[in-house]
Order: C-alpha cells, then structure tokens, then sequence
C-alpha cells in the first residue's frame, strides 16, 4: 500500500524535516521518502490546501464504556473516534465495569484491541475497584500490560493510601496519575464557584478543593519521591503552585475543554457544559494557557468520557458530568484558543504524552514506521450525526462548525482518513 | 395596563426581566389587588386558559397563591405534587411534563428543587412556563410580592437600604430578591453567619455584613430569611439556640434602634429562631401583607403572560 502526502509542513521539533515543506511516501507502513516533490501514480494521494503533520497524537486518560458500558462506546468505536481526531495512541482510564484492577481486565483491553489502527496503553487502577480502599495487585498489572496506575475519575481521599501508591509504583518507576479533587468542599462538581454559580444559585467547586489536593499529592509524591501526574488541572492556583516547583518526577496535564472554555458557558444550565475538572474563569482558562505555553503544563488531554443521553438531557444537579473530546479537541484548541501554537500543541498532545510514559518518540525520518497525524488547521468541519464517530454525544460542540480538521492517520500498516 | 407587554413569554427569574416588566407588574398587581377586595373577587380574564401547577417540592402558601390567583382569574386549574425523590427514581422532569402538556396545557406554574429546571424545560417544551421555586436559584414571584410590599410601606425604593437577613446560601428568596431590589435602585445588603453566606455574593454588588446589630442600625428594612434546615445536607450552623441567641430578631434589639425599621419574611417563620414572635406580630411587621400581596402579583404574571400568548395567537 502507498499513501503519498502532498506539500506537508512537517512540525516534529525532534526531526530535521520540522518546519519544512515536503512530499511523504509512505510504503507498506514505512516511510519511505521525505523530498520536495515526490511522485507515485500508484500511491493514494492525500491533499489539502493548508496540511500538516505530525507524529501521532497520544491521549491520557480518556474512558471506554467497553467493558460494562458498551451503550456509550465499546473499544472499537473508541478507536475510531480517537483516529478520526487524530490520536494513534490511548492511555486509557480503568473506569469501566468492572473497573481495570487485575490482569484480565487489561488482557482483555489489549487482547480486543490488538488488531485496531491506535495503540492501547490501559492504565490500571490504584485501588481494588477504584474504592480508595486496598491497593491492587500493581505489580502483575504491569508485566500484563499496565502502562501506569490511576483510579481515573475517582478521587483518592485517603493520603496513606496515595502515598503508598506512589512508593510502590517507585519500584519499577510507574507513573501515578490523580486528578485533584477534595469531593468534601466540591460541592458535586456542578460548575466552578464564583460570580456565574452566585447568580445561577449553584453550590460551586471552589479552586480551593483542588488546590488543597493538588498540594498534598506534591508533598506525596515529594515525600516518596515517586513519579505523579497531576491529572486535569482547572484552576489558576493550580498553575502557579505547579509552576514554582522544579521536580523531575512532577508532570501536569489540562483538559482541552479547559483550555477552550470558561463557566461563563453554564449560564444556559446546559450540561454538556457540565465536566470534571469544572469549566472556570477566563483568568483560569488564561491562566492555564500560560502554563502550557511556558512548558508548566505539559500535556494537553481530551477528558473524553461518553455517557448516553439520558445521563445528560436532565436538570444540571442531576446530569452526570463529562463530555467526549477525542474527536473535537484540536478543532475545539483551533476553534477557542489561538495562543497555544501548533508546534506546543504537538509537544503536549503527542511528544511530552509518551515521554511521561517511557514510550518510543516516533521520528518523521526515510526508512521509519510511519505513525503520523495529518491535519489541516484552517479547514472547518461541523460536528454532528454525519460526522461524529463516538457512540455518544455529549459534547458543548454538537451541531457547531469549528476550525481545524484532522486529515486521518497512520499508524504503520493502518491508516485511516476522515471523509468529511 | 392593556398596552403594557412583558419582555419575555416566560418568568424564569428576576434576572431575566426587565425592570419596566417589573414595573408593568406591579401597576397589574394594583388593579388586582383592588380586584381581590371587592365583594365578587373573580375577573374573567384567563377563562381560556389550562394552568398545570406543578410541585415537586412542599409548598403551601406559594402553591395555595398561586392556585387563587388562577381562580380568580378564571382559569382552569390542574394540581401536580410529587416529591423530588420519586422523580429522581422515575421518570425524567421532561416526561412528566411532557405528559402534562399533551393535555393541552397552556402554562405551567412550576416548582422544583434543581436550580435551572425551568430554564431547562423552557429549552425543550412551548408551553409558558412561571418559577414559582428553582431550588437555590430563583422564586421571581416572591421577590416580586417583597418589593411591591416595601413599595406601599416605604414609597419608591430607590436608595432605600434594605438588608436580607439569614441563611442566604439556601436561599432562592434572597437570590431573587436581591436581582429585584437592584433593578429598582436599592442598596442591598446580605448579614448572617459566614457559612450562610456565598463567598462570592459581593461581585453581585451587595454588602456583607456577619454583624446583626449593625445590619439592623444600617437598613430601612429587614427581609429576614428561614433557616433552610430542610435544604442543610451538612450543619452550616452548631444549633438553632445559638443561631437564635446570634442572629434572631428579637424585640430587645428593635428597641435598641433609634428608627423603626420594617419587617418581612417571607414565610414560613421558624418563630423564636430567626424571628422572635413579638417582632413577627408587631406593627412594624407587613408579613401578613406580604401574603395578601402575593396573590395580587400572581395575578399580574398570570394575566400578563396570558395576554401575551393571547397576542401571539392572534
């Protein structure tokens, strides 16, 4: 098989082609040739008027409904959502039913997923169910497969248990991932606290209940000098505490949609408005643009979580929160944050994603397994029934037109391109 | 007030209207009030008109003002009551009113105790649709009764100091009261116990006071709200003793000011906790004129909505 992309500019920091404009000849899965002008009658030709590429994009912490939830997604709409948004990679949450807490669970995650175009990384859970209770066996879930441990979407409340994660994982220097989030002064996580709540008379998030987590899980991680990932940050008092720490083993990471939008969205009661981390202010969403932007931040994730629409269609106290993002985020960055470029865009979507992870960096060079994302920033794509790839459709983009559209991917002998 | 039009063809709360909607109401309620005096107490005015009420939470006095206020205008009336806990379980708010509405139903009067619920609905149905309660966001209604009430007792309230006493974080009165009185250039001021208070009530532009006495001092009227114990999923206060001993009206600190200030509450009291019984019987008091009131502004939004879905129609 022969793909040939046409007039690329190449944004791969780590290659000599970054910032270059060139013809790609990808063969069998391999690229073949980088030129200035390459042609192949036989090769599939990929064409846009402003087209880019990149390594592929590699997501943490997005959640499957399969196993448990297939109504919402099952692996393989999963997959297909992630390649039509760009990823060729997916560390996901164990947050399914039953939660990843033992080696099956992650065989079984790998095993359905060996032969998809995006390459699965399970994260496997802290907890034994993820109930901040008992440790799992983190050990065996590494040598079956476990990339890193998180109990994703739940909060971890107790600091002994916390603690312990982080100097077991120590041993074969895993990765703990925690979303901070102290749910006795979160107050539900409806929407974040301030002039927006007030006027709404929604008992709000304060920054307070995830800055108080976020410190104690530094002082944790300090203490057992073990690797944490601060998991979706939302508040400006995040950043700066982030920002005045120089530790290795500390790396943070922010949900596109935070990056995007502000609480300001909530004021039509909308619940697909409605996410954990809570939308804030601008000062936070400027804030955390900063941070990506001075290398504070380092990875930018798409907090996709798909829920059906009888989760979301209801008063806003009761909808649950989350939204899908695999597919919309670098549309959604495009669209709503013009301060973030692309090249820090790659870096934080694909690059500083598998460095945290300890994975192979693919290179854009002659003679390498080509994974790669192709994408147009300018191009614009609506977002609907014809369009999305998910089996939900929780997302504030629904029915919008948003700048920014990924081409397809490849991902050595699989590839797959958008038809819209 | 035949040409008057409301801005809007539902009332979600306060914060959505205008303050010439407030004051076409209030010139409604004062020919209505006028109404509800007379010896035959019923207009013919939404003769036409199905009005569900819908409770899904307790309500006595705003569901029995409401249900009057209807009556007297000619309505046709349907009761709806269920607790909130069953609908959670069951069916969604948007199925039952749905079901209602196939009905032919014209308006909903709605109450519910998830802040939103009516703007959300008035997304998804075409019937018009009156907060009459949205857990801790809005009761436009009662606001609407307090200013008109303050407006007969003290004259036009712009720069008048009115200060809302009580559990203001629990509280859709205080909310809608405060988006009211500012539409009609009062100065407003919250006072209770810090943990009552949203921290961010200030960028609202009200004052924040912790100090009962030097409220009182301040204000030409005191709102005094209901300890919400009923809405408290945490203590936000030791006990009602201390809450009554720190922060109740009491005589003893009327007399203590050298001006009499007006008192309201909006029902229902706790008495002896943040009121004391002599304070709510006292002259000084207009709660019971609040309630009189109440069904005469009812009557205002009803009638008001009404006529302008009968304008639509034409």
């Amino acid at each position: 098989m022969l793909i040939l992309i046409k007039n690329a500019n190449i944004i791969a920091p780590q290659s000599k082609y970054h910032n270059s404009k060139k013809d790609i000849l990808i063969e069998d899965g391999i690229i073949k040739k980088i030129a200035s002008k390459i042609s192949s009658p036989k090769a599939k030709s990929i064409n846009s008027k402003n087209l880019h590429v990149s390594i592929g994009w590699l997501d943490i912490g997005a959640v499957s409904g399969e196993p448990g939830y297939e109504h919402r997604e099952t692996l393989e709409s999963l997959s297909s959502t992630a390649a039509a948004g760009g990823y060729t990679g997916l560390a996901i949450f164990p947050n399914t039913d039953p939660i990843i807490d033992n080696k099956s669970s992650i065989r079984f995650v790998l095993n359905e997923t060996e032969d998809h175009l995006v390459d699965y990384y399970p994260i496997a859970s802290i907890s034994k169910d993820c109930a901040g209770k008992e440790l799992t066996e983190m050990m065996d879930l590494k040598k079956h497969g476990a990339i890193a441990y998180s109990d994703g979407t739940a909060n971890i409340t107790s600091n002994g248990l916390l603690l312990r994660a982080l100097q077991y994982a120590k041993g074969d220097e895993s990765v703990i991932m925690h979303n901070p989030n102290d749910p006795s002064t979160s107050n539900g996580n409806n929407i974040h606290e301030g002039i927006i709540s007030t006027q709404l008379g929604l008992k709000g998030s304060p920054s307070l209940s995830e800055v108080l987590t976020l410190e104690r899980d530094i002082l944790l991680s300090k203490y057992a000098q073990s690797k944490l990932l601060v998991h979706n940050i939302s508040a400006k008092e995040s950043v700066e505490k982030i920002a005045s720490q120089i530790d290795k083993n500390i790396t943070a990471s922010v949900s596109y949609l935070n990056l995007c939008l502000t609480d300001d969205a909530l004021q039509s009661f909308d619940s697909n408005y409605k996410v954990s981390p809570p939308l804030r202010s601008e000062d936070d969403r400027q804030a955390l643009t900063k941070g990506v932007n001075n290398g504070k931040v380092q990875i930018i994730t798409s907090n996709h979580i798909p829920l059906e629409e009888e989760a979301k269609k209801k008063e806003i106290v009761y909808a649950e929160p989350g939204t899908i993002g695999l597919q919309t985020s670098f549309a959604g960055l495009i669209t709503h944050n013009n301060k973030i470029s692309l090249n820090r865009m790659v870096n934080c979507m694909a690059i500083n994603p598998r460095k945290l992870l300890s994975l192979d960096i693919p290179q854009i060079a002659e003679g390498e397994k080509a994974e790669l994302t192709i994408f147009d920033p300018q191009a614009s794509w609506t977002f609907n029934e014809d369009t999305n790839q998910s089996k939900s459709r929780n997302s504030p983009f629904w029915n919008k037109t948003l700048s920014g559209k990924v081409i397809g991917v490849v991902n050595g002998d699989n590839h797959y391109f958008n038809t819209y | 007030m035949q040409d008057g039009r409301l801005s809007t063809r539902h009332l979600l709360g306060i914060k959505y209207i205008t303050t010439q909607d407030i004051e076409l109401i209030f010139s409604a309620a004062k020919q209505f009030k006028e109404v509800i005096n007379r010896p035959i107490k019923k207009v013919p005015s939404l003769r036409d008109v199905t009005i569900a009420n819908l409770f899904f939470e307790n309500s006595t006095r705003t569901k029995l003002s409401f249900e009057l206020a209807e009556k007297r205008l000619s309505a046709d009336v349907v009761n709806f009551s269920s607790s909130s806990s069953s609908v959670k379980k069951g069916e969604t708010l948007l199925d039952t009113v749905n079901n209602i509405l196939s009905m032919k139903v014209d308006m909903i009067v709605m109450r519910h105790p998830a802040p939103g619920a009516h703007y959300f609905l008035s997304q998804h149905i075409d019937a018009q649709i009156i907060n009459a309660g949205d857990g801790t966001h809005e009761h436009p209604t009662q606001a609407l009764l307090d200013a008109y009430s303050m407006q007969e007792k003290v004259g036009n309230l712009r720069g008048k100091k009115i200060c809302i006493f009580g559990d203001i974080l629990h509280s859709r009165v205080a909310l809608s009261n405060i988006f009211c009185l500012q539409k009609l250039g009062a100065k407003v001021r919250v006072c209770g116990p810090a943990t009552l208070i949203p921290k961010h009530i200030d960028k609202l532009g009200v004052e924040v006071s912790y100090n009962l006495e030097e409220s009182l001092r301040w204000c030409d009227v005191a709102n005094v709200l209901r300890i919400q114990l009923e809405r408290q999923d945490i203590k936000y206060i030791p006990s009602l003793r201390e809450y009554s001993m720190y922060y109740g009206i009491t005589k003893e600190r009327l007399d203590k000011l050298d001006k009499e200030i007006v008192i309201m509450h909006p029902g229902p009291m706790n008495r002896g906790v943040e009121i004391s019984s002599d304070v709510a019987d006292s002259d000084h008091s207009i709660i019971l004129q609040q309630v009189e009131n109440g069904v005469a502004i009812r009557m205002a939004v009803l009638f008001l909505l009404a006529k302008d879905r009968n304008d639509l129609a034409a």
